[in-house]
């Protein structure tokens, strides 16, 4: 320290001080940051892609909604489940010999699992009263869309859905993981 | 729009300045500012200095690492070694993050020493910052314990291990030791409780406490200064005294960033820390501790037996209580090194033997061909379980991903289909060959020179086998090449395989074998033999006549399995060649 500190190398230390411990600092949190980000990028969690057996056909009464469970794999970040249940979903056939379709039991506004109202006939969620009929169309309520409605297939007697989830709280419906 | 009344706003006063004063008023900026960047370095600033700051500057970035594993970690015996698996493989960027967090708890143990070291060089141990000195030997302490907790979170092998043998050197402590033990464990054995436990004493706990005792720590040295140079007259002190920021706070900022340079260097080298395979409490590991208490290890074994406690809890104990007392025993009158001739000894001492203990150990275990082994062993089973990992981990933890090795899935299907009649310990089957080193050239060489050996179709007792191959040591290797090139091996060579091609009418092999075409004969043919479409033909059915033909007895196994599990069979069968 021979020299006098002069002003302008005081100030040139101080920038190169905050400089450095800004480096530090983006090493401790850019990184992270980058992996916090990672799920935005890639899911973490998949269920089942492929229809999963839910009832046998002859089941499924016409007028009479039956709730039944998917269970099938589920992928959760570092967890393989190989039988868990998935979701479930409203069985409905308008007659006899008309086909099944599948409703997701998920409400489309903010996700809560809606009922069936013996007494009116129609679908009810419990939290925010939107209410839908046989069809899954919102009769009343905050439901920005519909019931939504999941693939059915055939397999002899069985029936099988492809379960799948969607965004809630938007007039579109679209798949999430 | 409503009229405001003209207020003209002050003319001079620049806005930055205006924001500065407003939010200073408010805040009180220059208390603040004062308090943080304040300070004289008496004697003139030195990298010997910003040891402490680093120490505390890596304590900070060991805190923000590791709260974003932490965003990503779940401790249970079930999920631990998973969701470290995950965040090493599979979350973008954190294998980087784990490995900023595991080697910059190891420059911590390091800066953190250089800087006890310079305390104690520098005297600055001495009155009246007696409390302090202790204060910095609680904070090394509770590093240390922050090492010996993360250490078990990953729940693999080498983790589990060291802190099993920890637990149990803290069980072995007189009266308490049964009680600390339990409560280390969260009760008589290891498992969930533990886990828990060590996880929140590494993320809650010692952070909490280390927070306090640095605040305490830093607010004690600037109430005392530092300790300038004892070389240093008065008058050189003041005359060469200058404020901390930014002539020491450069030297600090530079000292922490080529500490994380190293840090940084170290990860990328290695691909951030080590991920072992699964605890599994059933194997026998070879446990090591961290490389800082390796001095410990080394140390405990002199003393064996009921003297162990003598390694373990004695010596150390007696070091610490030195160590905590050493401003009390210091009557030197001045700060100089050579005023204090037998502190300076007895550190140099313990420096050596920590160096010479820790030499020894790693010396001995370079030396032992049982440890390599032991690790590379392990080094193996750690990556097939990670690879394993990457196909999701099942619920019952981190050991069941052997349990998607379709090997494995292999190995049950073996036990209950062919076990009865094959062998796979080199001792020979009941009715079939034995595979041990199957395709092997020892196991074509051994079925050549024997075929009705009791490793081969001896157990079979066919009516009218194969005999014998004669023929010079040259011929032998040149037939066994050639069945041996049949197996697709890379490293079949060609010119010995095609003079054994050579042979094959001259020894009348050609007269039981095809080799060159498809086609039946009443030996198996040869063409493509040992590679994964022959050995699966085989499985689905032995009696074929391009295989065993009216020989046979196996049984037709396409009828009884799968042809995923008869796949998954071939490939085990195949894999028998490089199989322990």
């Amino acid at each position: 320290m021979a020299e006098p500190p002069t002003e302008a190398r005081r100030k040139f230390l101080a920038t190169l001080t905050a400089a450095l411990g800004g480096v530090v600092g983006a090493l401790a949190i850019v990184p992270g940051l980058g992996f916090l980000a990672g799920p935005l990028k890639r899911a973490t969690t998949r269920g089942a892609d492929q229809p999963l057996r839910v009832a046998a056909e002859h089941d499924v009464k016409p007028g009479k909604p039956m709730r039944v469970t998917a269970v099938g794999r589920r992928d959760d970040a570092w967890l393989r489940l190989d039988r868990v249940t998935l979701g479930s979903c409203w069985l409905v056939r308008a007659t006899d010999s008309a086909p099944v379709r599948a409703f997701s039991t998920v409400c489309p506004h903010l996700g809560c699992g809606v009922d069936f109202n013996d007494k009116t006939g129609k679908f009810d969620c419990p939290c925010h009263a939107s209410s839908f009929d046989l069809d899954g169309r919102c009769l009343s309520g905050p439901s920005p869309r519909g019931l939504d409605e999941l693939e059915v297939h055939a397999d002899g007697n069985d029936l099988l859905v492809r379960y799948q989830r969607f965004r809630n709280g938007t007039p579109k419906k679209e798949p999430i993981g | 729009m409503s009229v405001s009344p003209a207020s003209p706003a002050p003319p001079s006063e620049p806005r930055a300045a205006g924001h500065r004063a407003w939010l200073s008023e408010r805040l009180g900026l220059d208390g603040i500012e004062s308090a943080i960047l304040g300070g004289q370095i008496p004697g003139g600033a030195s990298l010997w200095r910003a040891l402490g700051s680093v120490a505390a500057g890596l304590f900070v970035f060991e805190a923000v690492t590791g709260i974003f594993l932490a965003l990503f970690y779940a401790p249970s015996v079930t999920s631990a070694w998973a969701s470290v698996a995950y965040i090493q493989d599979q979350l973008p960027f954190g294998w980087f993050v784990r490995g900023l967090h595991s080697f910059g708890s190891s420059a911590l143990i390091v800066v953190a020493g250089l800087h006890l070291l310079q305390v104690l060089i520098f005297g600055a141990y001495r009155r009246p910052r007696e409390l302090n000195w202790m204060l910095g030997l609680a904070l090394f302490g509770l590093t240390a314990l922050f090492a010996l907790s993360g250490y078990l979170l990953p729940w693999d092998q080498k983790g589990y291990w060291a802190k099993l043998v920890e637990a149990t050197i803290a069980g072995s402590a007189p009266i308490v030791g049964g009680a600390v033990q339990q409560i280390i464990q969260g009760g008589s054995a290891f498992g969930n409780l533990t886990l828990a436990h060590a996880y929140a004493v590494h993320a809650m706990a010692l952070p909490a406490a280390y927070l306090v005792l640095v605040v305490l720590h830093v607010y004690l040295y600037r109430k005392h200064g530092p300790t300038p140079k004892w070389s240093l007259s008065p008058e050189q002190i003041a005359a060469r005294t200058v404020p901390a920021w930014p002539y020491q706070a450069v030297r600090n900022a530079a000292l922490g960033a080529v500490t994380l340079l190293i840090v940084t260097v170290a990860v990328v080298i290695h691909h951030g820390a080590p991920l072992e395979s699964p605890a599994d409490p059933t194997s026998s590991y070879v446990a090591r501790p961290l490389w800082y208490a390796l001095p410990l290890f080394q140390l405990r074994m002199y003393f064996e037996g009921p003297l162990e406690i003598v390694a373990t809890m004695i010596i150390p104990g007696i070091l610490t209580t030195l160590l905590l007392a050493l401003p009390f025993l210091d009557q030197a009158r001045t700060n100089r090194p050579s005023d204090r001739p037998r502190i300076m000894v007895a550190t140099a001492l313990g420096l050596v033997a920590l160096g010479v203990l820790s030499g020894i150990s790693l010396a001995k275990d370079a030396h032992d061909a049982g440890f390599a082994k032991a690790r590379a062993e392990e080094k193996a089973r750690g990556s097939s379980a990670r690879t394993l990992a990457l196909m999701g981990v099942p619920a019952e933890g981190g050991l069941a991903v052997f349990q998607n090795d379709p090997l494995n899935h292999a190995r049950a299907i073996w036990d209950e289909r062919c076990a009865g009649c094959h062998g796979l310990s080199g001792t020979g089957g009941d009715k079939g060959p034995d595979f041990k080193g199957y395709d092997s050239r020892a196991w074509i060489r051994g079925f050549l020179e024997n075929p009705d050996g009791p490793l081969y179709m001896g157990p079979a007792k066919l009516d009218k086998g194969m005999k014998p191959v004669e023929g010079t040591p040259d011929e032998i290797d040149a037939l066994v090449e050639l069945v041996y090139a049949q197996t697709g091996a890379a490293d079949a060579d060609a010119a010995r395989a095609a003079r054994g091609h050579e042979l094959v009418p001259q020894k009348d092999c050609d007269s039981c074998h095809e080799i060159d075409a498809e086609g039946e004969n009443t030996g198996p043919n040869l063409k493509g033999r040992g590679t994964l479409a022959w050995v699966t033909e085989v499985i689905q059915d032995a009696g074929h006549g391009r295989l065993f033909g009216e020989k046979n007895e196996m049984p037709k196994f396409e009828v009884k399995l799968t042809p995923a599990e008869i796949d998954d069979l071939a490939r085990f069968v195949i894999a028998q060649k490089t199989a322990l």
